[in-house]
């Protein structure tokens, strides 16, 4: 008998929960009415958006599984500078560089004519000027160099200048070996470039003779030749200029052979930026190194040819490193007279 | 010229020994961060991701007209 009572009470529950369930639903309908939250908040507003993310982080980063946490990196708008000034600017500033000098050293060539021996007392005799460890030191670096130039460059212009010429094919077959040959190559000229400085810095210290012969202009300008040592200012700059152009090139471009072992994407960027511009301006002081000493001066390449320079040149040009080399023979020939002379 | 020829013989000595020893150091991306969860393709004979005509240039996308 007390089913009759329970079954009653049930029904008469679900009766007004139906009721009121119905009587709700327009007002519900009416609050979510064009997507509005119930709570009268705007989703799409209130969220995180990238505008906001930037603020806290130059990058946008998500989570991944795999171990290469590189693959995080969503969006990194510096990207883009670094796209324009790869694609836009570097292949403008590397041509200035290089045809700028060319045609810097070509109106030189026009203007100052190469620079002859000039027939002395002592000439046809001659005097050794650098030792043969010293000589392949500067043969292995230049030669590692110039390959290392030719395809560098081919990173910027080969797609423009190359490509057209060869076809795609070729172009690819010579990219993959000029790739390979900057990435190994490398290694002989940064242990040349390390040879160097060990060699030649204790005659590269710039001293008072140096800025005499400056201000006397090197003897390219005026008639006659400054004082010099071993090296003369000029040559010091040069020495200079690849011991610290040699160091940035090796770090930026070990930071590049061994990628992100110790920057982000950003300093990636970077370091190829400076590597570029470095390398151009680099590229830019040698030409003119080779110019002086081959075409621009009788005599000069000698030095790093046999090694013997001829002796009234010597005497023109690095006239100080002459006496003091000549009085060490002196000494030593008074020591030993077995003993071959310094060089 | 013997200074030269050796110096072009001991630079392409080092050079070979840095291919070495470089190629021994390093793997392949889909070696290196493929794990048993995830896999990372072997590139290897496949397209690469910006198609055959790209040329490094990204075209500036087109500013809808006004009307």
């Amino acid at each position: 008998m007390r089913r009759g009572p329970t079954l009653f009470r049930t029904l008469v529950a679900a009766a007004a929960l139906t009721v009121s369930v119905g009587a709700l639903s327009p007002a519900l309908a009416q609050q979510t009415k064009d997507g509005l939250n119930p709570t009268g908040q705007n989703p799409t507003a209130e969220s995180v958006n990238e505008e906001f993310l930037f603020k806290q982080d130059p990058k946008i980063t998500g989570r991944i599984s795999i171990p290469d946490h590189k693959a995080a990196n969503l969006i990194q708008p510096a990207g883009r500078d670094y796209r324009a000034f790869r694609e836009s600017w570097l292949p403008w500033i590397g041509a200035l560089a290089v045809l700028g000098i060319i045609a810097l050293l070509g109106a030189f060539y026009l203007w100052r004519g190469r620079i002859r021996l000039e027939p002395n007392a002592d000439s046809g005799k001659t005097i050794l000027r650098f030792g043969g460890f010293e000589r392949f030191t500067h043969w292995m670096t230049s030669s590692c160099f110039i390959i290392l130039s030719l395809s560098g460059l081919n990173y910027i212009f080969g797609k423009r200048l190359l490509m057209p010429l060869i076809g795609a094919d070729a172009f690819g077959v010579i990219s993959q070996y000029a790739k390979y040959s900057h990435i190994y190559l490398a290694w002989p000229f940064m242990i040349g470039v390390a040879l160097m400085l060990v060699l030649w810095i204790k005659d590269n210290i710039p001293n008072r003779i140096d800025w005499q012969w400056i201000k006397a202009g090197g003897g390219f300008l005026g008639k006659g030749h400054p004082h010099a040592e071993r090296f003369n200012a000029g040559q010091k700059m040069v020495f200079w200029m690849v011991v610290g152009f040699g160091s940035a090139m090796s770090i930026t471009g070990l930071m590049m052979i061994f990628p992100f072992a110790l920057t982000d994407i950003t300093g990636m960027q970077v370091m190829q930026v400076v590597h570029s511009l470095i390398g151009v301006a680099f590229i830019a002081g040698i030409l003119a190194h080779i110019y002086i000493g081959t075409l621009g001066m009788e005599g000069a390449y000698d030095a790093m040819g046999s090694g013997q320079v001829d002796l009234g040149w010597a005497k023109d040009h690095h006239d100080l490193w002459v006496a003091k080399e000549q009085a060490k023979t002196r000494n030593d020939s008074r020591i030993s007279p077995h003993q071959v002379p310094a060089e | 010229m013997k200074a030269f020829i050796i110096a072009l013989i001991v630079a392409v000595a080092i050079g070979t020994l840095a291919a070495t020893v470089l190629n021994e150091q390093q793997r392949f991306a889909y070696q290196a961060f493929a794990t048993s969860g995830a896999r990372v393709s072997d590139p290897a004979g496949h397209s690469n991701l910006v198609g055959p005509k790209w040329n490094g240039v990204t075209p500036e996308p087109e500013k809808p007209s006004k009307s």
